[in-house]
């Protein structure tokens, strides 16, 4: 009788040891989208109107003069805009080009800072909505794009002699700034684009907890 | 030998395969519903900052590891694992209670010690085990069973660590076991 | 949808009342499969009882089949569940100690308050012993502060660390699981005629 109760159970065992390595075997073949979850339409308005997203050209200069490496600057110009000039250590990453695979990667990595730079900040500020809508976090736009760079870092208009004081210490920022960009402090010559060492995209977690 | 099976009584266990798949699941419920795991430890870690802080409160700010768990607004105890370990405690009665294991206070020790040397080495060992969770983050429960389930390396490693070790000095306490 | 609370869906005011239900099933589950007594913990490590091997091994697989099922009918997001940081050394110290303090003690701290709840009297001793740990750890705390935060790697996961998908790690833990229950078994019955009958 023993015997019997124990093939019974025997049995049932090896019917369990089955179930659990099919269910095992199936998470192999459970194909799983790898891109972060889009956002919906009414959070994507919200994130829209916010100002927040805007980094200015003095900020970007401060950033790039400290070394700041949580920087990333994603040109989004044609290639040929970009050759011309492109602000040192940007990346080139065309708009047509901006759902590659390999460029999607440079967002979403914790910690670094995405600002997308072009001529005004129109197709920037495109590139941003895109890359929201798709659930990336981390990105901005430069205000006013190259074209403000060229006026405020490159070429920096003095202020009026009534302007406030913040004002002058501004231009005196810009004014360093520029030499830092345009003399012999360059980072690389003929205007050439240092290559920069971007880290990709790996996954993130939010919650917090302990033990 | 049968008289011998009568005269002892096989107190009465779930299927530890059932258990189990109870526990696994019981850590899903969890995951989904609060997006952590389990834990046991850091309810013990809470009652020592709690206590430090209302014996000597100047003291717990100054030490550099309790200070960090002392907050303005509320008591330290006032967190979840807390109350998760509460609720480890009312299971534990209600299935005492069911499967007839609430009986007056007992000492488990091995054949070969007494129960007085067997409280002692809880002590021991409980000491050492709190230590060694601070450094592991967790205990079974918290690093080593919900951090592996949720694929985490920290988890993975505990895990090793500590059954590895347990496994590999067993030896040396045969005595107090077996 | 889930995490459930992290993502609003449940206020944060049930945090605790769904702490303590939680914390019920749990001890519950302990107790019933004899977490409660410290021998049966212990047993493991000597091969007289390989109650914890079954329920801590099972739980581990289905925890994990399940977050991939979980995963992919959209349940579960994952990216957004607390990981654990990973200390390398720190933890590994902390494992061996745990490990020590387990064949000594016979408990861990969960399973101490289940042996607690039925009346065990060396599980009492054992939470106490923890809190001495963890209140001399406190103590000595600015002698390794730097140790005990070195080794950092993050919140990684083992996909993070090998490139391996997730699901090729469940299906391992599970092909090992499912292999050492049935090898445990053929143990069991090996010795099945020498095996001392417990009553605890």
């Amino acid at each position: 009788m023993r015997i019997d109760n124990l093939n019974d159970m025997n049995r049932n065992y090896i019917f369990l040891t089955i179930v659990m390595l099919v269910l095992a075997a199936g998470t192999l073949f459970l194909t799983t989208s790898d891109e972060p979850k889009q956002i919906a339409p009414e959070e994507l308005l919200q994130e829209i109107i916010q100002p927040s997203r805007y980094v200015t050209t003095d900020q970007v200069a401060k950033m790039i003069i400290q070394g700041d490496p949580s920087l990333l600057m994603v040109d989004v110009r044609p290639e040929g805009e970009f050759e011309e000039y492109a602000l040192p250590g940007s990346v080139n990453v065309p708009l047509e080009n901006l759902l590659d695979e390999e460029n999607l990667s440079y967002f979403g990595v914790p910690g670094v800072k995405v600002v997308f730079v072009s001529n005004d900040d129109i197709r920037a500020d495109q590139t941003w909505v895109l890359t929201k809508r798709l659930g990336y976090k981390g990105t901005y736009v430069l205000k006013g794009g190259i074209n403000c760079w060229m006026q405020t870092i490159i070429d920096p208009l003095p202020p009026n002699e009534d302007a406030p004081k913040s004002e002058f210490e501004a231009y005196a920022f810009r004014r360093g700034a520029q030499i830092y960009f345009t003399g012999a402090a360059t980072l690389a010559p003929d205007g050439e684009n240092v290559q920069v060492q971007v880290r990709r995209r790996e996954k993130t977690n939010v919650a917090a907890g302990g033990c | 030998m049968s008289s011998e099976k009568t005269t002892i009584q096989q107190p009465k266990y779930i299927n530890p395969y059932l258990g189990g798949v109870l526990l696994g699941l019981l850590i899903l419920v969890t995951v989904f519903i609060t997006g952590r795991g389990l834990g046991a430890s850091g309810a013990v870690k809470s009652a020592v900052v709690t206590t430090a802080n209302t014996v000597a409160p100047n003291a717990t700010e100054a030490n550099a590891y309790m200070k960090q768990f002392v907050s303005d607004d509320h008591s330290p105890m006032y967190t979840w694992l807390v109350f998760e370990s509460l609720g480890i405690l009312l299971g534990g009665i209600f299935s005492g209670i069911v499967f007839g294991r609430m009986k007056k206070i007992r000492t488990d020790h091995g054949p070969r010690i007494t129960s007085r040397k067997r409280l002692l080495l809880a002590v021991i060992g409980g000491a050492l085990f709190g230590i060694g969770s601070q450094f592991g983050r967790g205990c079974t429960s918290g690093a080593a069973l919900s951090g592996s389930a949720t694929f985490a390396l920290g988890g993975v490693i505990v895990m090793f660590a500590i059954f590895g070790t347990g496994y590999a000095v067993a030896y040396f306490f045969r005595k107090l076991w077996i | 949808m889930g995490p459930l609370i992290p993502n609003g869906i449940i206020g944060e005011g049930w945090d605790f009342v769904i702490a303590i239900l939680l914390g019920i099933a749990f001890g519950f589950i302990l107790e019933a499969s004899g977490f409660s007594s410290s021998r049966n913990l212990a047993g493991v490590f000597y091969g007289y009882n390989f109650v914890v091997l079954r329920v801590f091994f099972t739980a581990l697989i289905v925890a994990m089949v399940g977050l991939m099922y979980f995963d992919y009918v959209g349940w579960l997001d994952l990216s957004q569940i607390f990981i654990l940081p990973t200390y390398l050394t720190p933890m590994i110290v902390g494992g061996v100690i745990m490990g020590f303090g387990f064949v000594i003690g016979g408990y861990c701290p969960g399973t101490s308050f289940t042996g607690i709840a039925i009346g065990k009297l060396d599980a009492i001793f054992f939470t106490v012993g923890l809190f001495v740990g963890i209140f001399l750890f406190s103590l000595t705390y600015p002698l390794f502060e730097g140790f005990f935060d070195s080794g950092y790697l993050g919140n990684v996961t083992l996909t993070e660390l090998t490139g391996i998908p997730a699901p090729w790690f469940a299906f391992a833990f599970t092909f090992v699981a499912l292999a050492a229950f049935w090898g445990t078994m053929l143990i069991e019955k090996r010795v099945r005629k020498n095996m001392k009958q417990y009553k605890f």
